[in-house]
């Protein structure tokens, strides 16, 4: 393996909650019904149940699904359910996924991305609606296209210095 | 460094385990919110304590609407003035007889005893946002329970209805555009007079009239407003307009598709109608047909006096209680129906 392995800082708590909640005001924002548009929740979710297993479970996925489908105006249980089933998927792969490189970890993350987003559909033909439109698979592609940025962007604050100098300030 | 011990012991209930227990939650509350109604408290408090959040985010956009209403140049404001000052002509003069003739009808119909019509208090709205469901039609607005507002109550823009609440928290309430898969609207032909339901969801954004005879009098253009049958909306809103009439051979019915005359998307300021129904309380209905039909009841009543009807007014509400599901409506109705059914016959 080529790649540079980092000895990682423990991650801080309140950073967990900061992207959590910055993802989900993302989630908020008004995108009406327009399909492709990435779920931020989810990635981030995937994010610490492979990184931080042990800190992010399945109740946190289950607590934010519930939160979205408040605000999506949904059937409540349908993001809660299809998050719960993510967070699981993320547990069980994520002592594989960690070996691979940053692009060929966001290929692993893919299928899961694209069942969390395959749940609620399902929930709703088995309630009689129609197929939604197909803009609906480009959302997991896009989420998975945004793993390696989240990433480096999550992963930022532990790949810290751990003995701060002139060279190395931050 | 990462100084967590390594996770060889204490891994707390198997990952498996949660996932039964949660996926069991969620199931269990789907069926519960697709068949009762009875989260609507765990509902509102998510929704209130989501409310500030969602405000929030949405002040960028707003920010962003503004700058560009505020860049839009004095001549496209000029001609909307304009155009809105030609409307207001062409209508003031319609508003007048209407004050008018509103008086006129109000004497002639206590003069042979009817149900009198007033005018129904309303409230302005403003659209916050389009739900994110792709099955169904619904968008937010930013008025709720603290202003008055109920479940059922109709919406409608400045050329029409637009759909009706169908759940309310504290500060902020759903409406269910009349294009939604699970809408009914009961209207009438204004040309002739001619009575039908009109239900969403039959192609994108159109609304189609079921089981109308081949031989019906329907003409393509013919304007559609509210019947005001139901009790749910009031009589004489415009709903919408036919757009294709198609009468096949095989079939003794035609497909009716109407077009919706309120600009579903093009609107951010609406109006919410708090619309009592003054309907005497039911004790007639009438048991197989469709729930929204079974809404007829005879509004013209005789037996309904004036100081009745004030204190019938709430009370007639929960009876005539609107419902975004039939299959829900039916569930409601109380068990008198077969009294209702002979009283149809008669």
């Amino acid at each position: 393996m080529t790649n540079p392995q980092y000895l990682l800082r423990p991650v801080n708590p309140a950073f967990i909650a900061l992207s959590f909640v910055l993802a989900f005001l993302f989630n908020l924002m008004p995108w009406g019904t327009t399909l492709w548009v990435p779920d931020m929740v989810a990635l981030v979710l995937v994010f610490w149940n492979i990184h931080q297993p042990r800190k992010v479970g399945m109740g946190v996925a289950f607590a934010l699904g519930l939160l979205m489908d408040v605000h999506d105006a949904r059937l409540l249980g349908e993001h809660a359910m299809a998050y719960s089933l993510l967070a699981y998927f993320a547990i069980t792969i994520h002592r594989r996924v960690l070996w691979f490189t940053v692009y060929t970890q966001a290929l692993h993350v893919l299928p899961l991305l694209f069942v969390a987003h395959a749940v609620p559909v399902v929930i709703r033909l088995a309630m009689g609606a129609p197929l939604p439109g197909w803009q609906l698979l480009l959302a997991p592609g896009i989420e998975a296209l945004l793993w390696p940025l989240a990433t480096g962007m999550l992963l930022a604050p532990q790949r810290r210095s751990a003995d701060v100098d002139e060279t190395r300030p931050i | 460094m990462d100084y967590t011990p390594p996770p060889l012991f204490k891994q707390g209930t198997s990952a498996v385990a949660r996932l039964v227990f949660y996926v069991t939650i969620a199931l269990a509350l789907l069926i519960v919110d697709a068949r009762f109604d009875a989260l609507r408290v765990v509902r509102q408090v998510a929704a209130t304590v989501l409310m500030p959040v969602e405000r929030t985010v949405l002040v960028p956009r707003d920010a962003l609407r503004a700058t560009f209403d505020y860049a839009q140049s004095a001549a496209a404001l000029a001609s909307e003035n304009r155009e809105l000052r030609r409307r207001m002509v062409a209508e003031a003069e319609g508003s007048v007889r209407q004050s008018q003739l509103e008086a006129e009808n109000n004497q002639l119909r206590k003069l042979l005893g009817l149900v009198q019509q007033s005018a129904t208090p309303v409230t302005s709205a403003e659209i916050l946002y389009d739900a994110r469901d792709p099955y169904s039609q619904r968008i937010v607005i930013d008025r709720g329970s603290q202003h008055g507002l109920r479940a059922g109550y109709p919406v409608i823009d400045e050329r029409g209805v637009i759909g009706q609440v169908t759940r309310v928290s504290p500060f902020q309430s759903e409406v269910t555009l009349l294009t939604d898969k699970e809408q009914a609207i009961p209207v009438q032909v204004v040309r002739n007079g001619l009575r039908s339901v009109a239900f969403g969801g039959a192609r994108a954004g159109l609304l189609d009239l079921r089981f109308m005879a081949a031989s019906a009098d329907l003409q393509q253009g013919d304007l559609l407003v509210t019947s005001g049958l139901d009790g749910t909306y009031p009589p004489g809103l415009p709903v919408a307009r036919i757009v294709q009439i198609e009468r096949k051979a095989d079939t003794a019915f035609s497909r009716v598709y109407c077009e919706p005359v309120a600009g579903v998307r093009s609107h951010r300021q609406l109006l919410v109608i708090r619309y009592e129904a003054q309907l005497p309380p039911r004790e007639s209905i009438d048991g197989p047909r469709d729930a929204k039909e079974a809404r007829i009841v005879r509004a013209d009543r005789p037996g309904v006096k004036d100081a009745e009807r004030a204190d019938a007014k709430p009370a007639a509400k929960p009876a005539a209680k609107p419902a975004d599901k039939p299959a829900d409506k039916a569930a409601e109705k109380p068990a008198d129906k077969p009294a209702a059914a002979k009283e149809v016959k008669r």
